[in-house]
C-alpha cells in the first residue's frame, strides 16, 4: 500500500517528466499549491498529469472535471481513496 | 495466398446507432456535393489514400457552416465532431447534435471522461473531428494558436492526424476546395508521452500544417 508521501513524490516526478525546465520549482511545491497557479499547469497540462497519474497508479478519473482539482492536495486526497 | 490482417479496426459499415445520421448525411451531403462541385487538392501522393480505420481530422473553422462541408471533404467516413457544450442547447440542437454522434466538451471545466470518451472512439474504428483553434475564426490574418488537446488524443491513441483545409466558396456559384494533407502518425515520432514542451511545440507544428495546405490551394 503506497503511503500518502510516496503519492507525492510520484506526483512530483510525473510534473518533473512534463514540465523539465520548470524542475525546481515543482520539486518545491507543496500538498497546498494550486495547481493551475503556482504550478503553471494548463488544461492540456493537467490532462497530461491526468493520464500519467491513471498509468503510474493504474486508477481511472470517473466523472471528475479540471475544477475538482484546484491544489495538489485534492489530487493526492482523490488518487489516495482510489488506492484504498 | 493467404489474406493480410488488417492493421486497423474497421467501424461497421451499417450500425442501427448511425440511422438518422446516415439518412441526415444521405439528404444533405450529396445534394451539398452536386451543388457545390467541390475540388479536392492533396498534398502528396500519401494523402490521397483513403482514410481507413480510426484517425482524427483536424480541420481550419471559419463558420457554423464548417461541419457541412467537413462532411463534404471526407465524404465516406461518418465523423464525430468534439463540439463545445454551449452548442448543446435547446431540445432540438441537443437532439441534432446526438444524432451526429458529436463529442460535448465542457471548456470551462474539462472532464477527463470526455478525453476517454474520444479515444474510445479511436480504439473502435472511427473518425474523430476537431477544430483545434477550438473557436469559430473569421479573422483574415489567418489561423490563431491550436490548442494542444488534439495532441493528446493522437499521442494517446496512436491514430494518425489528418490534417484538412477547407476554403468556402466565397459565392454560391463558386466551388468550394478542400486540401487533405498526409496523415500525421505522433506517435510513432513521439512515443506516447512526450514532455509537455514537446506537445507545445507539435500543436505549433500542425498550425504550420494547415497553413501549408492553404498555400497549396492558393498556388
Amino acid at each position: 500500500m503506497l503511503t500518502r508521501e510516496d503519492i507525492i513524490r510520484k506526483l512530483k516526478d510525473i510534473l518533473i517528466s512534463a514540465d523539465a525546465r520548470n524542475a525546481a520549482a515543482l520539486q518545491a511545491c507543496t500538498e497546498d499549491s494550486k495547481i493551475l497557479t503556482d504550478l503553471g499547469l494548463t488544461s492540456v497540462g493537467m490532462l497530461y498529469m491526468v493520464i500519467a497519474i491513471e498509468e503510474t497508479f493504474n486508477i481511472r478519473f470517473d466523472n471528475v472535471g479540471m475544477n475538482d482539482f484546484v491544489t495538489l492536495r485534492d489530487v493526492v486526497d482523490y488518487v489516495e481513496n482510489k488506492l484504498k | 495466398m493467404s489474406k493480410t490482417k488488417r492493421d486497423y479496426v474497421r467501424a461497421p459499415l451499417f450500425d442501427l446507432d448511425y440511422l438518422l445520421y446516415d439518412f441526415g448525411k444521405l439528404n444533405f451531403v450529396i445534394p451539398g456535393l452536386i451543388w457545390l462541385r467541390p475540388k479536392w487538392v492533396y498534398e502528396n501522393k500519401a494523402a490521397k489514400k483513403r482514410i481507413r480505420g480510426s484517425a482524427i481530422l483536424m480541420f481550419n473553422h471559419t463558420g457554423f457552416t464548417d461541419p457541412f462541408m467537413d462532411q463534404m471533404a471526407v465524404w465516406y467516413r461518418r465523423q464525430h465532431y468534439v463540439a463545445a457544450k454551449e452548442l448543446f442547447h435547446g431540445k432540438f440542437l441537443t437532439w441534432l447534435f446526438h444524432v451526429f454522434h458529436c463529442i460535448e466538451v465542457d471548456r470551462q471545466n474539462f472532464n477527463f471522461q470526455t478525453f476517454r470518451e474520444i479515444t474510445d472512439h479511436l480504439e473502435k474504428g472511427k473518425v474523430v473531428s476537431i477544430y483545434p483553434e477550438g473557436h469559430i475564426n473569421q479573422d483574415t490574418a489567418g489561423l490563431t494558436t491550436f490548442k494542444s488537446g488534439v495532441v493528446m488524443m493522437a499521442l494517446r491513441s496512436g491514430r494518425p492526424i489528418i490534417p484538412v483545409y477547407v476554403r468556402k466558396p466565397a459565392h454560391w456559384y463558386n466551388r468550394a476546395v478542400f486540401c487533405i494533407g498526409a496523415p500525421i502518425n505522433l506517435r510513432e515520432v513521439y512515443g506516447p508521452m512526450p514532455s509537455m514542451q514537446v506537445i507545445e511545440q507539435i500543436s505549433d507544428d500542425l498550425r504550420q500544417k494547415e497553413i501549408q495546405l492553404s498555400e497549396i490551394i492558393e498556388k
